[in-house]
């Protein structure tokens, strides 16, 4: 068919007869295998159906799809950084007041806008934070101005830019806490008026507990230039960048199985990450839930360069999945002659 | 919306997701196929039957992890192939000329002609599809599975070669010699 047979005539008409017979043939499945079959299958479906019901609703559920949650994450974490690079210049004003309730603050027309400066002024005048935290509302107003975790991101955002306004003007600060309050999915009215009454106010209005944790763990660098933070660094427009080079440098959680890690890297391709992971990974071979080898699924998804990687160290080439099929029947029935011919110089059958 | 002009590949993936209609209507698309190539090859029909049921709940069971990186009827079949595989090395059947001889029979026997055409054609088309099933039966079984595995799967000499854990040479040559000797056979009869 797909190679041409001695006598391609002779071939097609030997074809051509078996199946043109073949169809008088009566010959059937019982009806009891065929039931059996589509039973099996609609209730395996059924069980799928459900399993996968909460996951589509779940938006908010990265991990569990892993070859999507580094994407969504990064993603977030660059589209909050990004954010903040265009909101936060907007309520910067060279006229700004300083943070009112810190008479010992020092006078940083730019860094005043900034979360370092802002914990840089935390660390200074302790005391007076203290007592601007005194003044807070009550926690179920906080509560009104705490994110929900449907929009953790934008509210952290809001959050920051509403710190940075009550350092500037009660004005700004109206226009801050409209934002906070549209990414909060709604915060009150009396929310916005007391902000507008005074910096320290509104300093005390969306506390430092509130940033979502997600930004807390995530981009540790806006907060960690506090202790040691120039303070004449034009800090707005460092702020940004640091938090989305640390999403960026940030290491994707490990998982727990090491085995698991070495066939994930094999899987996408990551061969310095593999090469690592081969130095110390006991059995190359291990298996996955369906008796796929690292060879296997970097086989399937035509990762070249891991497949040599993996040979090299001395993977099975002939470790057949939990069907059978083994590493070179999958490079050829998916179209990688390259992986193919490794697979065969590295004694697959 | 119809999903018969759906490939196999798209329809595995809505399986996948949970479509129970698109798995009979894959179902349906290949039970012939895969059905012919295992009473073909065992040439007993219980066997077949319970392989049959084997190979598709193999593929119910792995819809959700399939990964259309290949194409479905090879995936298909290198499952069939291998269930067929264990099975024999399981009842340590030897499949020959004698075991396949009685039920053969009786398939040929109830082989029937195309009800639009006379008693003599269908008379004339029972023969000669005993002849062919006949003469399938004197296969070697390696050729028969090769030249099974092309016309009913409709897979190329390297696809089959990987199925059947071949080389490619052999493969061929057995492909070869199978159309053959059919060939023979066939003119033998007439």
């Amino acid at each position: 068919m797909n190679e041409i047979p001695p006598n391609q005539d002779e071939a097609d008409e030997v074809d051509n007869r078996y199946r043109r017979e073949s169809a008088l043939d009566p010959s059937r499945p019982s009806e009891s295998v065929r039931r059996a079959v589509l039973e099996h299958a609609t209730q395996l479906a059924a069980e799928r159906t459900a399993k996968s019901g909460p996951a589509q609703l779940g938006a908010g559920r990265p991990a569990a799809n892993p070859r999507w949650w580094r994407p969504t994450v990064f993603g977030t974490l660059a589209a909050a950084a990004l954010a903040g690079l265009l909101i936060i210049p907007r309520f910067l004003a060279p006229d700004a007041p300083l943070f009112g309730a810190l008479p010992t603050a020092p006078v940083q027309p730019n860094a005043a806008a900034t979360a370092a400066s802002q914990a840089e002024i935390r660390e200074q005048a302790p005391d007076a934070m203290a007592g601007a935290r005194r003044q807070s509302p009550p926690p179920a107003e906080e509560g009104a101005l705490k994110p929900r975790t449907s929009s953790r991101n934008e509210a952290t955002v809001a959050d920051s830019a509403a710190e940075i306004g009550a350092k500037n003007s009660p004005a700004k600060v109206q226009r801050m806490t409209n934002a906070q309050s549209t990414a909060a999915g709604g915060g009150s009215e009396a929310d916005a008026r007391r902000a507008q009454t005074g910096g320290a106010t509104g300093i005390a209005a969306s506390p430092p507990q509130s940033a979502a944790p997600m930004a807390q763990s995530a981009a540790p660098a806006a907060q960690s230039p506090a202790p040691t933070a120039p303070p004449a660094a034009p800090a707005v427009q460092s702020v940004a960048p640091a938090a989305l080079s640390a999403a960026r440098t940030t290491p994707p959680a490990r998982l727990a199985d090491p085995a698991a890690e070495v066939r994930r890297a094999a899987e996408i391709g990551a061969v310095p990450e593999l090469q690592t992971l081969l130095g110390r990974q006991g059995d190359i071979d291990a298996r996955d839930e369906s008796g796929r080898t690292a060879l296997m699924l970097a086989t399937l998804h035509g990762q070249a360069r891991a497949v040599d990687m993996l040979l090299a160290h001395g993977a099975d080439p002939n470790a057949a999945d939990a069907q059978g099929v083994t590493p070179l029947q999958a490079a050829i029935a998916g179209d990688r002659p390259a992986i193919a011919a490794a697979l065969r110089r590295a004694g697959a059958r | 919306m119809t999903v018969t002009g759906e490939s196999d590949e798209t329809l595995m993936g809505r399986y996948g997701r949970g479509d129970a209609a698109a798995f009979e209507l894959l179902y349906r698309r290949h039970e012939m196929r895969i059905w012919r190539y295992l009473v073909r090859n065992v040439g007993n029909r219980a066997t077949a039957d319970e392989l049959m049921q084997e190979v598709w709940f193999a593929v119910a069971r792995d819809a959700a992890r399939y990964e259309p990186t290949a194409r479905f009827t090879t995936w298909l079949f290198t499952i069939a192939h291998n269930r067929m595989i264990d099975s024999i090395r399981t009842s340590r059947r030897q499949l020959s000329l004698d075991t396949l001889g009685y039920e053969s029979e009786s398939v040929v026997g109830q082989l029937t002609a195309d009800p639009c055409s006379g008693p003599l054609a269908a008379a004339v088309a029972r023969d000669q599809a005993g002849a062919l099933l006949h003469a399938l039966e004197r296969l070697p079984v390696e050729q028969r599975e090769a030249f099974l595995l092309q016309v009913e799967g409709d897979l190329s000499v390297e696809e089959i070669a990987a199925v059947t854990d071949s080389s490619f040479e052999t493969t061929k040559s057995r492909l070869r010699y199978a159309r053959t000797k059919l060939r023979e056979l066939l003119k033998e009869h007439a």
